[in-house]
């Protein structure tokens, strides 16, 4: 880490303007991560940001980190990639509920048991907004939508539950509602040593239902803090993400007191312990030409 | 009260003022971004009204700091960013696409009505006599900016009484 200077929020805004609906939660989603990464104080140089597809996937290129915009789905096996290829880089993938649960949530398992220290930030909107309004797999059941024209018959899935079934060291929720809480929920994620996930329940203006903009979401909205959780019951955090859409808990379901091994620092050791005996690389050309 | 943390009853001068620029300074940033905002959906009329009100910010913020520097020159500051959220700006969500002149100023005028809100709530907690002279004065400044936004709004044509959603078709089936 070569973070010497202090760096202020202001640092890691990038000159492209945001042109998500004027309104959107994502606009507080993105100074969130702006405050966090500041409080982290790593250059914007050490950082990749990884995303998918979707107006959240488009959070990268408003920040002055390392940014890519990957295809639908994809963020987390390139996010993992690039970890693996630096493991001094600081990771974070970020996307929508669309984007991660639905064609990409194949990779979360793996990312999961893996254990890469990559950070990632789902805005859960519960709707496809960019492709104007498709149901989502955090749709409520019975929502109506362009797709869904008499009620959705679908159980949403629930994204907190995933992650603590799957078995991930570090879950959270937050909320563009709290801005100054989140940031730290995504602060406290980055430094966990190893993957984390933040849920922020980021309402969609144009294509969200009316309970779910900022004012519903406050209604329904508990800290648990609060509530007293305590943050290394792994079995009282799957209790309480049950609610996941029926209250909004924010705050961090479950935080693993005994950080597992991540993968990536596994391959790091793995390769010193190989490379005591491994050929120069000037002869490993060698084994490939017949003599 | 949309803060986390500050402890009024101890609060200095010094700290007192600090915060007093934070939240100028992040009413500045956020009608800045929405005037962005604004500018990016074509709706200039609304931009140029978030921009008026960046500018005052600016102006308030400037005239907080130059106080500041008088009574405590370059002492570093104990307060942070992390203690307010939204106080005097606007709230996220108040933009929207399309807005018209009469919704800026309407959301410009909540946000300053839930300034006045906060200091009014901070008033009774405050021990230090200038905290609470610093505090009542922004309180009433307050007002003032309410006033100044019901000018702007007086200045405005009748409204049409047509919502957006009149002229917003509804998402197409795929």
């Amino acid at each position: 880490m070569s973070a010497t200077c202090e760096f202020q929020a202001k640092d890691y805004k990038s000159d492209l303007k945001p042109i998500w609906c004027p309104g959107c939660g994502d606009f507080s989603v993105v100074q969130g991560i702006y405050r966090a990464l500041a409080a982290i104080g790593r250059p914007p140089h050490e950082i990749a940001f990884v995303s998918g597809i979707g107006c959240s996937s488009r959070i990268p290129g408003y920040t002055t980190a390392y940014g890519f915009n990957t295809i639908h789905g994809r963020a987390l096996p390139i996010a993992q990639g690039i970890k693996l290829a630096n493991p001094d880089l600081l990771v974070l993938a970020a996307g929508g509920d669309g984007d991660g649960f639905s064609i990409g949530g194949g990779h979360i398992a793996h990312l999961v048991r893996r254990n890469i220290d990559i950070t990632y930030i789902v805005m859960d909107n519960q709707i496809y907004g960019l492709t104007k309004g498709q149901l989502s797999p955090t749709s409520q059941k019975g929502r109506v939508t362009c797709t869904s024209r008499f009620g959705s018959l679908e159980q949403p899935v629930n994204p907190l539950l995933y992650m603590l079934a799957y078995g991930a060291g570090f879950v959270a929720q937050a909320s563009p509602t709290d801005l100054v809480g989140m940031a730290a929920i995504i602060e406290e994620a980055i430094r966990f040593p190893g993957f984390s996930f933040v849920n922020i329940q980021s309402p969609c203006v144009t294509y969200g239902e009316e309970a779910q903009q900022i004012k519903g979401l406050k209604a329904i909205s508990e800290s648990l803090v609060a509530l007293g959780h305590n943050p290394a019951d792994r079995l009282a955090a799957m209790d309480l993400a049950q609610h996941y859409g029926e209250k909004m808990h924010l705050g961090v379901f479950y935080r693993n007191p005994e950080p597992a091994p991540t993968y990536d620092g596994l391959v790091r050791e793995r390769q010193a312990l190989l490379s005591k005996d491994a050929l120069p690389k000037e002869r490993i050309l060698d084994l490939f030409i017949k003599k | 009260m949309p803060s986390k943390g500050i402890d009024f009853a101890n609060l200095s001068l010094m700290d007192a003022l600090d915060l007093a620029i934070l939240v100028e300074d992040e009413a500045l940033v956020r009608y800045e971004d929405f005037a962005a905002q604004m500018d990016q959906h074509r709706t200039p009329d609304a931009a140029k009204f978030f921009r008026y009100m960046a500018e005052n910010e600016a102006k308030h913020g400037e005239q907080l700091a130059v106080r500041r520097a008088e009574l405590f020159g370059s002492a570093p500051p104990t307060v942070s960013r992390a203690l307010i959220f939204d106080i005097e700006a606007p709230d996220f969500d108040a933009a929207r696409a399309f807005m018209s002149p009469r919704q800026a100023m309407q959301a410009a005028l909540a946000s300053e009505v839930k300034a006045h809100a906060f200091f009014v709530a901070a008033l009774p907690v405050l021990k230090n006599a200038e905290v609470k002279a610093l505090f009542e004065e922004l309180r009433d400044e307050e007002i003032l900016h309410q006033d100044l936004v019901k000018v702007e709004l007086a200045k405005l044509p009748p409204d049409s009484g047509l919502s957006d959603d009149d002229f917003v078709d509804e998402p197409a089936a795929q």
